[in-house]
Parts: C-alpha cells; sequence; structure tokens
C-alpha cells in the first residue's frame, strides 16, 4: 500500500509516450511522486548516462555496459567495472525498466531507478563506476558550463542543484523514457497488421503461451517479463525463480535462506535476439542454446522451479519460437535518436 | 545360416523419411491453431457445437478488464449462462439440488483445463458474470489468444480466464 502512494499517478507526459509509442491498452510506466518527468531532467540524463567522466578513472559511463544498439546491455558474458573487476552478473537491458517492479537480478530491496543507480556508482563488490564520496565528481559537474545548463534547466528550484540525488532523479529519469512497444510483434498483436510477423513466428508465439511449454508463465504480460509495475498497478508480491542454471547465490545474497539459492528474477523477452549471451551469468550463448536449455529441464537441484521441467520441441518448433522471439526486436528503440550519446 | 543385412537403398530412403515425419509428429509439441467452435459436452441433452457464427446470434455482452499486468482491454462476447443455457445446463431457476453438485470443465486446445461450480455461475447464487469471448478491444481474438476465450472479470489473477478455448464439459456428480 505504501508503494501505491509512493508511486501515486504522475503525468507521464511530454515528448517520451505519444499515442504512436504506446499501443491501446498499454499500461503507462509509474513515475515517484518525488521525480516527475520532465523534458529537461531526461536530457541532463542523457548526458550523464553517456559520460565517461562518471567514472573513477575517466573510462566508464553508465553507456559503457549499456549499449543502445544491444538493447542497454553489453554484449558480454558478464559486465567490466571501469577498473577490470568483473560481475558476477551481466548486464541487464534498460529498455521498458520503467516498468520493472524490481530492479538488478535479484536484490528484492531494490525497486526505484533512483535507488538502482546508485549500485552503479557507489557499490565496492564489485566495483562498476568506482566514485566515491568527495572524490570531485559533484564540483567537475558544477565547473563544467554545459552542465551548469543542463542542471540549472533541469532543477530550476534547487539553489545548489549538484547533488547526488539529482544525477540519480535524472539518470532515472532517462531510463524511464527508453520505452519499447513498437516491436514487429507489437504492430501484429496490438496494431492488428497480420503481415508484421511471419507465420513461423505465430506458430512460436502458441508455443510460448502453451500449457506445455509455458514459458509465459515467468515471461508474462505485455513486458514478457516477471513483476511489473505501471501507473495503475502496483507490483504485486515479488517473483523470483531458480531456472536451473547452477553456481550462483542469486535471492540467497539478500535473504540469507537456502531456499532461496538460485534465484533471480526473469527478465524482460523484448529486444532478446539482441541481447545475447544469456541468463544472469551469461553462460548460454545463443537462443537455440537457451531453448536446449529449458527443454532439458536445466540442472537439478532443490530449489528449481516446478516450472522448469523439461519439454519436447521439434526442430520447427524450435525454429518457430525463435522467430517469435526475434519478432519482439524493436528496431525504433536500438536506433532512436533521443536515446542516443549526446556528446 | 545367414541374416540378411542388405536394404534396397530406396526402401531405406522410404523408411528414413518415414522415420523422420513419425518423429517429427512426435516431438511437436503442440498444434497450431484452437478450432473456431466451441463444443458443451457431457452430462447434458445433446452435445451443443456453436460456430464462432453463431455466437454473433446470441445475446452479447463486454466486460472491461485490467490485465494482470495492467493492461487495459475490452473484451466482448457471449455470457457463459447463455451458452450453458441452450445447452440444457441448469443455470437458471432449476439450478436447486441435486443440480448444486455439478461442476463445468473448461478445456483449452493445448488441454489446459480449469473447473468452475454451477453454484458460482448461477445468477442465484455467485452470480459471476463470465464471459466467452471472441472480440479484444473490437477485434476477433486470434493467435494464442482465440478464436474463443473465457473472460472471468471478477478474477484477481487470470488462470482461470482460459484461452484457445474449444470444449465445455458439464459434469453432475448426483444424477
Amino acid at each position: 500500500m505504501y508503494r501505491l502512494i509512493l508511486f501515486a499517478s504522475a503525468a507521464f507526459a511530454g515528448i517520451w509516450l505519444t499515442a504512436q509509442d504506446l499501443p491501446k491498452g498499454f499500461p503507462k510506466p509509474r513515475v515517484p511522486a518525488d521525480n516527475p518527468m520532465t523534458t529537461e531532467k531526461v536530457e541532463l540524463g542523457r548526458y550523464l548516462f553517456y559520460d565517461t567522466r562518471m567514472s573513477v578513472n575517466g573510462k566508464s559511463s553508465c553507456a559503457t555496459c549499456h549499449k543502445q544498439e544491444l538493447a542497454f546491455t553489453d554484449g558480454l558474458a558478464v559486465a567490466v567495472g571501469a577498473t577490470g573487476e568483473t560481475n558476477p552478473r551481466g548486464a541487464m537491458s534498460l529498455v521498458n525498466v520503467a516498468y520493472s517492479a524490481v530492479l538488478t537480478w535479484s536484490n528484492p530491496g531494490i525497486t526505484t531507478l533512483e535507488q538502482q543507480a546508485l549500485v552503479p556508482m557507489f557499490g565496492e563488490h564489485p566495483v562498476e563506476l568506482g566514485l566515491r564520496a568527495g572524490d570531485g565528481f559533484l564540483s567537475m559537474l558544477g565547473s563544467d558550463a554545459k552542465y551548469r545548463e543542463l542542471f540549472e534547466r533541469a532543477f530550476p528550484a534547487d539553489r545548489d542543484p549538484f547533488t547526488i540525488g539529482n544525477v540519480t532523479k535524472a539518470i532515472a529519469s532517462f531510463e524511464r523514457s527508453i520505452v519499447s512497444a513498437r516491436s514487429p510483434y507489437d504492430r501484429y498483436h496490438y496494431g492488428g497488421e497480420d503481415n508484421a510477423v511471419s507465420d513461423s513466428a505465430k506458430r512460436g508465439e502458441i508455443l510460448f503461451f502453451s500449457r506445455q511449454l509455458s514459458c509465459f508463465r515467468c515471461h508474462g504480460g505485455f513486458n514478457f517479463s516477471g513483476n511489473t509495475a505501471s501507473e495503475r498497478h502496483a507490483a504485486g508480491e515479488l517473483e523470483f525463480h531458480n531456472n536451473g542454471v547452477s553456481g550462483a547465490p542469486g535471492l540467497f545474497e539478500f535473504t540469507k535462506d537456502p531456499k532461496d539459492a538460485g534465484k533471480f528474477k526473469a527478465p524482460t523477452l523484448r529486444n532478446i535476439a539482441v541481447t545475447a549471451p544469456y541468463m544472469h551469468d551469461g553462460s548460454i550463448a545463443t537462443l537455440d542454446g537457451v531453448l536446449s536449455h529449458y527443454a532439458g529441464g536445466g540442472h537439478n537441484n532443490p530449489n528449481k522451479d516446478p516450472l522448469i521441467a523439461g519439454f519436447a520441441l521439434s526442430p520447427q518448433d524450435r525454429s518457430d519460437l525463435i522467430e517469435f522471439l526475434k519478432s519482439l526486436t524493436d528496431e525504433a528503440v536500438l536506433h532512436d535518436r533521443r536515446f542516443a550519446n549526446p556528446w | 545360416m545367414t541374416f540378411m543385412t542388405y536394404t534396397r537403398p530406396f526402401t531405406g530412403i522410404l523408411l528414413l523419411a518415414g522415420l523422420s515425419l513419425w518423429l517429427a509428429s512426435a516431438q511437436t509439441t503442440a498444434p497450431t491453431t484452437a478450432a473456431a467452435e466451441l463444443t458443451i459436452r457431457g452430462d447434458v441433452p445433446e452435445t451443443l457445437v456453436l460456430k464462432t457464427a453463431d455466437l454473433t446470434q446470441l445475446p452479447r455482452e463486454t466486460a472491461a478488464v485490467t490485465d494482470q499486468d495492467g493492461t487495459q482491454i475490452n473484451y466482448e462476447g457471449v455470457p457463459l449462462r447463455e451458452i450453458l443455457k441452450r445447452a440444457g445446463v441448469p443455470i437458471g431457476k432449476d439450478l436447486r439440488g441435486k443440480s448444486l453438485a455439478s461442476y463445468i470443465v473448461a478445456k483449452a486446445h493445448d488441454g489446459y483445463q480449469v473447473v468452475f461450480s454451477l453454484g458460482e455461475l448461477g445468477t442465484d447464487f455467485g452470480n459471476e458474470s463470465i464471459l466467452v469471448a471472441d472480440k479484444r478491444d473490437g477485434k476477433p481474438l486470434f493467435g494464442y489468444q482465440g478464436p474463443l476465450r473465457l473472460v472471468c472479470p471478477n478474477d484477481k489473477a487470470g488462470a482461470r480466464s482460459v484461452r484457445m478455448l474449444e470444449t465445455i464439459e458439464f459434469v453432475r456428480l448426483q444424477k
């Protein structure tokens, strides 16, 4: 209930979501009451997102691990921080991240993008961007003419707008603006364009939503993901799954409950064809490999989700499912100049 | 004594082709789309088969629902009660006594099935307005949704709103 109040309906107006962007019935993203969307904040966030000065050694920015052409992932099995330290998990897509009820792979305590931004900025285990309090990052922003202009526009009421809180608000606003709803699948399913996807993709869609495969049970709804939250829809009880990929603590890291070992959230499958390699540890290189993993039932362990029980898949089924997954790629969001590097 | 090990090439090709076809059909998890008709069978006077075109001739209603993920959808179709009534299922004033110990099984094309008791559907009891929908936002249901599906507007979860609905079976526990 608290969350409902916190995320009280706030207008998601402006340039980001127009009638062309969102199909009929598609929910509007939620926006925290204390960080309403503005064009100016989104623009500032975009500059910060692409600025390597946001790292300890000037080598990395948010965009280093979240590349637009890869649906804001990095193509690596696991992410690599500014200092070269590897993250145990892969960089997640930021497309439609505004709808994610919980951020990161498995931390149930991070439910807003403003909170999440602090993890790569200041996290030490592992080091991602490697910023530290008092390291001169804020004064750099204040001494840069472009940022002075951007911050003053984005936070006109603040006497000193150069704060970490405002940095995270701006980055979160930019991330919330990255909405994908224009894939061939969307044009077929919501737009009534029967020819937008192939017959193979249509067969694959039926398989995806079938009782036998039950892919939709974890990757469900308009976002083909686990829990979503939107303007008029609260998140509900958060779900994490052990999908039979072994060797990582997952939710256990935060709850210390052995039953949570190896449990992760189900990420969105939108744009999945461009976000290889797959799984939280990047251990599967291709979509075909992912299908083989689920068809085989994954690695048995006491926490494995009962839904990961294996299924039979003919070569035609396999090909149809992959065609369906490819139909979720929104080329527009991968090339939209509004989300590109402004520098 | 020798065993014949030689197989003529053409026969071999035929055998291989047959085997591949059999394997392909055996491994295929689900055929394509669901039938464009609804069959009501079981403990009814006579099995009733309604084509999708037949549904346009029956009383129709709409239901505006918010999906589990917040999507707003307008469904249109025929109230399940109307269909059951036409099949001879006791769902109105005749829903009493032994009839209250009966239920329906809604079955989907892929084998998924859920149960509703007649009591929860009857107007004098649960009075649940469940829809057999054939349109979503004004367009015919297609793909994994249709051609027919149930819509249970008062359910919080969507699992009883059976997609690709093909059969409704009426079961009396006491006859």
